[in-house]
């Protein structure tokens, strides 16, 4: 395959792919995200591979995320437009049969909302997808991730041509314009921050982009580099335009194999059509991409510990107050943006700043793609235009709590950013708006939490997380985290005092104060956040020992229900330690068949997992087998 | 030092020793780095590698009992090898996957919607599977 | 100019108005102004590294009110720093708060809590830990040093410092730097008295690497060691001349030699003591408390490594002491000639012991006394009366078990046992002592044969410098205006060395007086037509009165110095070389007129 060289040969090979794309009339796209593959979309590739051997009129593709995750795994069938969810191999040929040689819906294998609820078949019928406004994850579904090809039949790599015949400063100028904010978590004015990189003393510059997604329950990024890779780099080309870079690279975190295979493939396919390298289309430009891969250390989301991890050394932050577009990587200029922040610029180059800012607010244009995880009805990956409010996000694209149970809280901003309650669900998501509300934007998780979800717990989960993931460098994040968690712990374990609450908020204070870096000092947010909101669940665990969420083990207690239960046994067989056991005919009441031992009971929940009928329930404060027993009907 | 790490599962002595003497860097300094990534290992790992997500939405999805109960039932706990060599469980913080948290990776297969009964399900068919073989006139 | 180029910025601390370069920290300003910020991770000598957080300050700069670490933290123009604001003290009271319940028998850490009123911490408790933290050992290593032997490991909580896999660390120096650094004592350095880390002259402990070569050195200016320097070996370091104002720090200064033309000589150069290693049977170097009088000398200084307290190796104090006299000396395996200096000598660190330990058993192990000189056989006398206990009988042999069957062995493992035969009891002895001194004697100096060549004068069978007549020329050598003094020509206490080296200074002087030399009438001429530049008269002359002139190619003969041996004139090959007045025709006709 010879270079391009020109944008106008960009152009012809453009069309030349799509023509070579329009040639299938029918198209199979698999979602072969992470989740979905985990759900078995490897064997359904394998299925559809082997019934569509020979057939010259199917273009199938395993491509990258859809978003969907929760049903997955997701085929979509184009032009009929229908997807298909929780496919199985063994519906592979009816599939193909009916749905490709004879454009019939198969109705069972459609989404469904709601009890035997509405049937969707389209993909922009579906309720989770209807109310997303796609721009980064747009192609995801349509494309397959190891083409350059596919991605340049739908206009990929178009930006960069018309970046390059350009000047940088006009470059420059369309980012300033479009007021596009870093996706990674601040915020930061990205145009500000090229043109400082650009304007910066230094020798060579360095062009860094920051996939290195730590956040728990987070995987925007890593849907962005498996689907669409391409993306990426286009944008960080055009940034080392704008900018002058001199290198480039991805600092890409181990736990994402797929991504770094998907994102390698691409770099070399880049480099072989002349996006990457040298003189990239006749513009005098030099720049190539290195990956590098993390360590598994959170911290290393943080730029100045990500540079030292890109040099190879530990990743501890250093003091950031000379910014790091002076002195980064190696310390020389360096712009370091997210991968979402980075797949965004080819679109603005594309479209303009103008209709850039015509989605989302005023201060935070544009689209954010979030990952909507826990105990929501539609989990997975959704992209919506800023301003919208947490309650569309989780109840119109959501589909609203898991069960129907009551919403308590959705976490943002991953383990720096903070709880927030339903009082807050109509606030609109953007940069300043969360951040005002005690949480942050962060790079785009959003954990769900139904009244199931004790909220001291998940404060402890983090703040035990983040005691991990910290560097151990400076003190307050260090030990002052190690205690905040020892009193949670102490909390959780029904010994809390009536004065931790208070200590809670003076130690996060400090830790919030004298961290050295950005970890520590969004790291009492969760705590924080949850006091501010949730004060009443922390005193019921320290004054009435009682967990309102049912999750804290010390102070709870498995029972039976006795109307519920059918005595069919099951719970008996999986409980590992034999803590069931069935109650002797002259001490039944009530109908009460077995009965869970308190003071054996592990509290390791397989009961619950078993019961066909719900009858296992949880009580909080903890009470006795017999206390129960003698009280059940109340209790009821 | 990853490639080494993917090589023999663990990092011996020597292969820093070797790393070091390759590119030139002081072994202190390599030691630091060993021990602060979580990839790395500085010990041999079991046969068979198990690895927990307990980020956030599967820990909200209750992955935290899948722990607890690995630990008691089958000694397994973090960052730790089992006597036998057999099992390593390993902590990570969010594979990406949170739609069907919690989940479990056994040998690099995800599985996801993992509960405590399929958990343990899973340990002792691998178990079976160990004792199996060499035990046949046992 | 660079100095020129420098901004200076306005700032405000504590209400003060000052003045900074651009780029200084807020801590370099503080300093400046004698404000103390507390800190427990910063040493000025390396980077700033804002662990310990302890220095953070309030800043505000634009209105905008923050909290900053003043170590790592430049001071930016028309900034407003408070250093003991309400809200920095209750952060440094949290923080020291945390501190204190893991670290709560450091004593920096308790000092410094104590100062803000923090004396107990509300937070969980844990075993007291000695390190903090701070990573300066870990920097000073790498930064200073250059040595890169500490790390930390891991990370978060169980963050610590130590070396690669817990080991022994390949690139340690022993510098001893990490230890100095720690600010809580966490860091010792081991075996500090194991002779492999003693760097000063004598092997009882360390001097720094800097230091004036002994008290009274002239000029007394110090010198680097550069075996130990830490620059010298790592390249690293070079803290002195940062903290030289004066910039009066060379580390490319070399060894330089200095020529200077003079008109006489004086040889003082000195003795050599004996090396009893060479004396395998008193165990020295082997023994952990087996020293040598001048061991013992360097340690009862009060400048000395022990500040002039007189100890063992274990640091305890000796309560039994062993002297044996004549090592090396009176001796026909070693030296067959006395001393003279040694019965005194060790009369006097009898005396010194007495003094610093009273109680102490000592033991003087004596062939003869030898005590003639002024007040000396008093001196005696007196240590008779200190009750010193003198034993008749060289020491034969110490060992760490008794060897003979009549001694009965103490119970204790750090004894050593002296064997003698006390020949005034007619028996033999063997002492258990704590430590054993040995009266080393007197050698020729390590390059006398060197310098006996160089000056060509002759030596003695016993290697030291041979005078022109041992009664009559006492201080004369062979060659003219060659003068020697003190121990140069044999071992002599410091009454006699300094009689004649008054006496070699006063004949210099005589020669000096003159200002000119009467020649001797007869001395050899080489006739430079003849010369053909064999040099083989360089070789033979006995008196070193023969140079080469390289440009003429001639043997050139210094008359001064020439005795007119005759050596020359008879082993020059092509008859150049002729005597005054004892030329061949004159020689000739002297026998003509004998034989006729």
């Amino acid at each position: 395959m010879p270079k391009i060289e020109t944008a106008e040969q960009v152009k012809r090979f453009q069309e030349h792919c799509k023509s070579a794309l329009d040639r299938f009339p029918i198209v199979v796209s698999l979602c072969n995200g992470t989740a979905c593959c985990a759900m078995g979309a490897k064997e359904l590739a394998a299925a559809f591979e082997k019934e569509l051997a020979g057939d010259e009129s199917v273009k199938f593709i395993k491509s990258g995320c859809h978003g969907f995750c929760e049903v997955g795994p997701l085929v979509v069938v184009r032009p009929l437009d229908v997807v298909y969810q929780r496919v199985k191999p063994d519906d592979v040929p009816e599939i193909v049969d009916r749905s490709l040689r004879h454009n019939e819906v198969i109705d069972r294998l459609l989404y469904r909302f709601g009890d035997g609820g509405k049937v969707f078949a389209k993909e922009g019928e579906i309720p989770f997808y209807s109310n997303q406004s796609k721009v980064v994850l747009a192609l995801n579904s349509l494309i397959d991730p190891y083409s350059i090809d596919d991605y340049l039949a739908y206009g990929g790599y178009s930006a960069l041509a018309r970046a390059l015949e350009m000047t940088p400063d006009a470059v420059l100028k369309e980012i300033t314009d479009a007021n596009l904010r870093g996706r990674g978590g601040g915020g930061f004015d990205a145009g500000r921050k090229w043109n400082s990189c650009r304007t910066a003393a230094g020798e060579r510059r360095h062009i860094v982009c920051n996939a290195d997604e730590g956040d728990p329950g987070a995987f925007m990024d890593e849907s962005i580099l498996e689907g669409n890779p391409h993306s990426v780099i286009e944008g960080m080309v055009i940034g080392a335009w704008a900018i002058g870079g001199d290198d480039g690279f991805i600092y890409i975190r181990n736990e994402y194999p797929r991504a770094l295979k998907a994102f390698g493939n691409a770099l070399k396919q880049a480099r072989e059509y002349g996006f990457l390298g040298e003189n990239i289309l006749s513009s005098g430009l030099d720049f190539d991409i290195k990956v590098s891969r993390g360590g598994g250390a959170f911290v290393c989301g943080e730029s100045s510990a990500l540079f030292r991890s890109l040099e190879g050394e530990v990743g501890e932050p250093r003091a950031k107050y000379v910014h790091s577009v002076e002195r980064g990587y190696r310390d020389e200029p360096t712009n370091l943006n997210n991968v979402e922040t980075w797949a965004n610029v080819p679109h603005i180059i594309n479209r303009g700043a103008e209709w850039f800012r015509s989605t989302g607010t005023k201060d935070s244009p544009g689209t954010k793609v979030f990952s909507l995880v826990g105990k929501v009805e539609n989990t997975g990956l959704i992209e919506v235009p800023m301003g919208i409010t947490l309650r569309e996000i989780i109840f119109d694209i959501g589909g609203g709590i898991k069960g129907g149970k009551n919403f308590k809280a959705v976490q943002t901003g991953g383990p720096s950013g903070g709880c927030l309650p339903a009082s807050s669900l109509d606030l609109p998501v953007d940069f300043d708006v969360l951040t005002r509300a005690g949480s942050m934007m962060g790079s785009g998780g959003m954990i769900v939490m139904d009244e199931e979800t004790c909220v001291v717990d998940v404060a402890k989960y983090f703040t035990d997380f983040l005691i991990e993931e910290s560097c151990g460098k400076c003190l307050p994040c260090r030990e002052g985290l190690m205690h905040m968690s020892g009193i949670l712990h102490r909390i959780t374990e029904g010994k809390g005092k009536p004065e931790d609450l208070r200590r809670l908020v003076k130690l996060g204070d400090a830790v919030a104060a004298a961290s050295l870096c950005g970890l520590g000092v969004s790291a009492p947010n969760p705590v924080l956040s949850s006091i501010r909101y949730f004060e009443d669940e922390y005193l019921a665990h320290i004054n009435e020992h009682r967990c309102p969420g049912s999750v804290c083990s010390a102070l709870i207690s498995y029972h039976i229900d006795p109307a519920m239960c059918t005595g069919c046994g099951t719970c008996e067989k999986v409980c590992p330690v034999d803590a069931i056991k069935p109650v002797p005919d002259e001490e039944r009441k009530d109908g009460l068949l077995r009965e869970i031992d308190a003071d054996v009971c592990e509290k390791c929940s397989a009961c619950k997992e078993v019961c066909p009928e719900e009858a296992i329930v949880v009580e909080s404060p903890a009470v006795t087998t017999e206390h129960y027993r003698e009280n059940v009907t109340e209790m009821r | 030092m990853l490639a080494v790490q993917e090589k023999y599962n663990w990092l011996p002595s020597e292969a820093l020793d070797y790393v070091s003497r390759r590119l030139n860097v002081r072994k202190p300094r390599i030691y630091h780095i060993a021990t602060f990534y979580k990839v790395f290992s500085l010990a041999p790992r079991g046969k068979h590698i198990l690895q927990l997500c307990m980020g956030t939405a599967c820990h909200v999805r209750g992955a935290k009992l899948i722990a607890d109960a690995m630990a008691r039932q089958h000694g397994l706990q973090f960052g730790k090898t089992t006597d036998d060599g057999l099992f390593t469980l390993e902590r990570v913080n969010c594979l990406g996957a949170c739609a069907i948290g919690p989940i479990l990776v056994v040998d690099g297969e995800y599985k996801g919607n993992m509960t405590t009964n399929r958990a343990n399900a899973i340990i002792k068919r691998l178990k079976r599977e160990e004792t199996g073989g060499e035990g046949g006139n046992a | 100019m660079e100095e020129t180029s420098v901004k200076m910025l306005k700032l405000t601390i504590d209400g003060i108005e000052t003045e900074a370069r651009e780029g200084e920290t807020i801590l370099q300003v503080a300093e400046r102004l004698m404000i103390d910020i507390p800190t427990l991770c910063h040493w000025k000598f390396v980077k700033p590294y804002g662990a310990c957080r302890i220095c953070t300050v309030e800043i505000e700069v634009h209105g905008k009110t923050r909290m900053v670490p003043s170590c790592s933290y430049k001071v930016r123009d028309g900034m407003v720093v408070k250093t003991r604001s309400e809200e920095v003290i209750k952060h440094r009271k949290m923080l020291l708060e945390l501190m204190l319940a893991r670290h709560s028998q450091v004593e920096v850490v308790r000092k410094l809590a104590h100062e803000y009123g923090v004396d107990t911490t509300r937070f969980e408790e844990m075993p007291s830990e000695q390190c903090i933290n701070c990573g300066l050992c870990v920097r000073v290593c790498d930064e200073v040093v250059g040595a890169n032997a500490l790390t930390f490991v891991k990370r978060g909580t169980e963050r610590y410092v130590s070396t690669p896999f817990e080991g022994e660390a390949e690139s340690c120096i022993a510098c001893g730097a990490c230890a100095y650094v720690c600010p809580t004592g966490h860091i010792t350095v081991q075996d500090i008295r194991d002779r492999k880390y003693v760097f000063s002259e004598l092997a009882l402990g360390p001097t720094t690497p800097i230091h004036i070569p002994f008290a009274a050195a002239i000029p007394g200016i110090p010198v680097i060691d550069s075996h130990t320097c830490i620059h010298m070996q790592t390249g690293g370091c070079g803290i002195c001349s940062k903290v030289c104002e004066p910039d009066a720090i060379d580390y490319e200064m070399q060894d330089t030699f200095e020529e200077m033309e003079v008109g006489s000589i004086i040889l003082a150069t000195g003795y050599k003591t004996f090396d009893p290693k060479r004396a395998e049977q008193y165990g020295y170097g082997r023994l952990d408390n087996v020293i040598t009088s001048l061991e013992f000398e360097h340690m009862s200084h009060a400048s000395g490594p022990t500040g002039g307290a007189f100890v063992k190796a274990d640091g305890s104090e000796p309560k039994s002491v062993a002297i044996l006299h004549c090592i090396g000396s009176r001796d026909k395996n070693y030296n067959e000639y006395c001393s003279r200096v040694c019965c005194m000598y060790s009369l006097k660190i009898a005396h010194l012991i007495r003094e610093k330990v009273p109680d102490a058993d000592i033991y003087e192990l004596y062939i003869d006394m030898r005590c003639p000189g002024s007040g000396y056989e008093e001196f005696y006398n007196r240590l008779l009366e200190e009750g010193v206990h003198f034993i008749r009988g060289k020491g034969v042999e110490v060992s760490q078990m008794p060897t003979l069957a009549t001694t009965t062995p103490v119970a204790s493992n750090s004894k050593l046992y002296v064997k003698c035969e006390d020949t005034l009891l007619g028996m033999p002895r063997e002492l258990p002592v704590d430590m054993v001194i040995l009266s080393v004697g007197l050698e020729p100096a390590a390059d006398a044969e060197e310098v006996a060549r160089v000056f060509k004068i002759s030596s003695k069978a016993d290697g030291f410098f041979m005078e022109k007549h041992p009664k009559l020329a006492p201080i004369d050598t062979l060659s003219d205006g060659i003068f020697i003094a003190g121990c140069a020509q044999g071992p002599k206490d410091i009454p006699d060395s300094v009689a004649q080296g008054a006496a070699a200074a006063a004949a210099a002087m005589s020669l000096i007086d003159a200002g000119e030399v009467a020649l001797e009438p007869i001395t050899s001429v080489v006739d430079e037509e003849v010369c053909t530049g064999c040099k083989t008269c360089l070789v033979v002359c006995p008196y070193g009165a023969i140079s080469f002139d390289e440009e003429k190619h001639v043997s050139v003969i210094n008359d001064a110095l020439c005795k007119a041996c005759g050596c020359c004139v008879a082993a020059c090959p092509s008859g150049a070389i002729t005597q005054r007045g004892f030329d061949d025709t004159q020689i000739e006709a002297e026998l003509a007129a004998l034989l006729m």
